[in-house]
């Protein structure tokens, strides 16, 4: 695609984890794997936001490690900007580590406790040799706090001296700091409570709108997703299963997975959340160790068919923009015949 | 909790008597439990009210620290004191009092009339005995049952709820299930002795959408055939808008309102429960609408402030609301809420948010203006 927007690209990505790994095991050839990501490919857009949804374990924060080379991919490539992030040298690297940055879950062990939030939201430009006058850094660090909505006076406290969504906030403060081209967020309100979580939400979209930062949100939170991103990719497995527009995701879903997903979401209306079509789906997601065969929802689709347990679905664009890995791929794929009840 | 030394079955079981006239099965009447610690005291319950009947869901919702635990923990006799102290207030159960029962009483009532599951099974559950041991346990001590009978009924009670395999299951241990399995088997163990009321807290918090999604189907179906009261321990506004009869939404330890469902979602009077509202992203497909957080954050319960405890981060707040803690208006239905201004319709109806029904009302009238 010779789309001149696309930031990032990531191709067939792939990451297995050994298991065992114990000399016998090796020896006898029978160490296992968990295939955490499985082949995933998608792209993110300068400034877009893109989220990326599924269930725990599905391999959402391994994908986003991969593509920041914390952890070192199995094979696969990840394209920034058109260069292939595998072969780049130390300065080329250094120069993506600054147009890259993380936010994660966690704001609690996310932080370091003996570092003053100031020393905290600096490091990156300490590391980067960005701003070496002290005075000036000083006097940038106390205007990136109040951009984040934080008081620039606090700025040699510690990090226990303040609340989740603060210290939230100072993460993202130390994020933006080198006006990266892409943050990849890890759950950034998971763990914060919804009146917290959309002040921190609507922060990340101002800032966004102030300097075209892109995102990859990750998360499980289907309608958090939904309010932040412009497209949402869907994972089950270590797969990806879906993706496209927020809209014709959330409306028209054609993955029998991404539709179940939607419809377990309880709706906090009550009048709309009666009125649905639920689908269940029964028992719990396959091992990532011992992955089914064919396709990988096919021991929990609702309208699988027996060729679903041989013949693996590839991504393919079913819609204009709209990618999806299902033999049977249509809108509302489950219809109410099927729904078991 | 988990002491396997059988007792002779309680003889009186509360739960086969009669509700006495004028009463519910469970009432709570400003019940405050306040804990006295180095730093002070913690107010984790402020003076808590609802009542509650068979058949019936109650939903707690709340930010973390608002003391939805630390209530349901207070009724089960289950905080240690000191360093909690129940400061005022009483539970009624069946029309007795649970305040003051003596501890032998309390355990009889525990796991057999009324049952609590917790977020997270495996603090639970032990991990040395077998899921099939840990299920006979409260039937041979409640019920009576011998070794064999209750081991039977163990694997018809796995079945019930959804766990394959279950002649096989019974002789596992916990690390042998999945999350969402674990929790099968708490709500296994819970409706074990058939309780009148199930407290559930926060049950599917760590479990994702499609297993969380199986559990309220069960404990639904599992209230249908049983007759059970439940109430609900959760942070997430769709789990109440799905299950709940009543909604109780809790701030810094005080329930701020407390309604039927369609109170509290459709005609919700208190300054929090709208910013909650407003806090989480809507379910439209057409424009997004932006956030409206509360600002701020919630009051530490050692240090209060003076009057409304909301009032710090309240958009509407008064000198008044600073200086005074308001009282408590109850509307004809049992409606209430503590703020000085909810029973103001002028004020409640021009700062409360659109719900889907106003909306859809202004749209009817629209289409009735236009033709
Ligand atoms: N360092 C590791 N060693 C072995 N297995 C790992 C490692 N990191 C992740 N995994 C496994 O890889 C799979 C994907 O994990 P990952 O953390 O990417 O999932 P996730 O989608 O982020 O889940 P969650 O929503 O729980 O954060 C899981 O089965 C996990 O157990
Ligand atoms: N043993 C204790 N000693 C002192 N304070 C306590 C004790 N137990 C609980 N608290 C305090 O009581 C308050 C209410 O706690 P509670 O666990 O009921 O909150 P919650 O609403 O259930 O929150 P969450 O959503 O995080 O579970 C908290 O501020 C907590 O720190
Ligand atoms: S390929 Fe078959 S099993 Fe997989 S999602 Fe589609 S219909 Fe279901
Ligand atoms: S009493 Fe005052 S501060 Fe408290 S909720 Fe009502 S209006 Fe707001
Ligand atoms: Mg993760
Ligand atoms: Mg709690």
């Amino acid at each position: 695609m010779a789309d001149s927007n696309i930031l990032l690209r990531v191709e067939n990505l792939c990451k297995e984890f050994p298991v065992d790994t114990d000399f016998i095991s090796k020896r006898r050839g029978t160490a296992r794997s968990v295939h955490a990501v499985n082949n995933v490919s998608f792209d993110i857009r300068a400034g877009e936001t893109f989220g990326l949804v599924g269930e725990s374990g599905c391999g959402k924060s391994t994908t986003g490690r991969c593509i920041m080379r914390l952890t070192e991919p199995t094979s696969g490539h990840v394209y920034f900007e058109g260069k292939d992030v595998a072969a780049m040298n130390k300065k080329e690297l250094k120069e993506l580590r600054r147009n890259m940055q993380f936010v994660f879950q966690d704001p609690y062990a996310s932080l370091n406790p003996r570092m003053t939030i100031g020393e905290i939201v600096s490091e990156p430009l300490v590391i980067h040799d960005m701003m070496p006058n002290k005075d000036e850094r000083i006097e940038f660090v106390r205007g990136l706090l109040d951009v984040v909505g934080l008081n620039p006076e606090h700025i040699n406290r510690y990090p226990h001296e303040f609340s989740g969504g603060q210290r939230q906030r100072v993460g993202i403060a130390r994020a933006f700091a080198l006006r990266p081209k892409l943050i990849i967020c890890d759950e950034p309100v998971s763990a914060l409570d919804v009146s917290i979580q959309a002040q921190v939400l609507n922060l990340l979209s101002d800032l966004q709108q102030e300097y075209g930062t892109a995102y990859l949100f990750i998360a499980h939170d289907l309608s958090v997703v939904q309010h932040i991103s412009d497209r949402v990719a869907v994972m089950y497995l270590g797969n990806m299963m879906e993706y496209s527009d927020w809209k014709t995701l959330y409306a028209e879903p054609c993955h029998p997975y991404t539709q179940s997903l939607l419809s377990a979401v309880p709706i906090p209306d009550p009048d709309i959340q009666a009125s649905r079509n639920r689908i269940i789906l029964r028992g719990d997601p396959p091992s990532p160790i011992d992955p089914p065969s064919g396709c990988p929802f096919h021991t929990r689709c609702p309208i699988a068919q027996a060729r679903c347990s041989q013949e693996k679905p590839e991504l393919r664009e079913v819609l204009p923009g709209h990618y999806c890995a299902c033999h049977f791929a249509e809108p509302n794929p489950i219809k109410e015949s099927s729904i078991e009840l | 909790m988990f002491g396997f030394g059988l007792k002779k079955r309680n003889q009186q079981d509360l739960r086969d008597t009669p509700i006495p006239e004028g009463h519910h099965l469970l009432e709570v009447n400003d019940l405050k439990m306040y804990f006295h610690t180095q730093d002070g005291v913690v107010k984790a319950v402020n003076g808590v009210s609802y009542t509650l009947d068979r058949g019936e869901t109650l939903g707690v919702v709340g930010e973390s620290g608002s003391g939805k635990s630390v209530t349901s923990l207070t009724i089960m006799g289950l905080i240690d004191m000191p360093p909690g102290h129940v400061e005022g207030g009483d539970v009624l159960y069946r029309g007795k009092s649970l305040i003051g029962m003596s501890e032998e009483e309390m355990e009889s009532i525990r796991g057999n009339d009324i049952a609590m599951i917790f977020q997270d099974p495996m603090t639970s559950l032990n991990p040395v005995y077998t899921i099939g041991r840990q299920l006979s346990e409260g039937m041979r001590l409640h019920k009576g049952l011998s070794k064999k009978e209750a081991l039977d009924r163990s694997v018809e009670l796995l079945r019930m709820v959804g766990i394959p395999n279950p002649e096989q299951r019974v002789k596992e241990y916990p690390h042998e299930f999945s999350g969402g399995m674990r929790q099968r088997v708490m709500i296994a163990m819970a409706l074990a002795c058939d309780p009148d009321i199930l407290i559930a807290d926060e049950p599917t918090t760590a479990l994702d959408v499609t297993i969380q999604a199986q559990i309220i189907e069960l404990m639904q179906e599992m209230q249908q055939k049983n007759g059970n009261a439940i109430i609900m321990i959760t942070h997430d506004l769709g789990v109440v808008a799905d299950i709940a009869d009543k909604i109780m939404v809790m701030y810094a330890g005080s329930p701020v309102e407390f309604g039927t469902r369609d109170e509290i979602f459709y005609n919700p009077i208190h300054p929090y429960t709208w910013g909650l509202n407003r806090s989480i992203p809507e379910p439209v497909m057409d424009e997004k609408h932006p956030l409206t957080p509360i600002k701020g954050n919630p009051p530490s319960l050692v240090d209060l402030p003076e009057g409304c405890s909301f009032a710090p981060r309240c958009p509407y707040a008064t000198d008044l609301c600073r200086s005074t803690v308001p009282p408590v208006h109850t509307t004809k239905t049992g409606h209430y809420a503590k703020c000085h201004y909810c029973n103001d319709a002028e004020f409640v109806a021009a700062n409360a948010p659109e719900t889907s029904r106003t909306r859809a009302g202004r749209t009817e009238a629209q289409k009735g203006g236009e033709a």
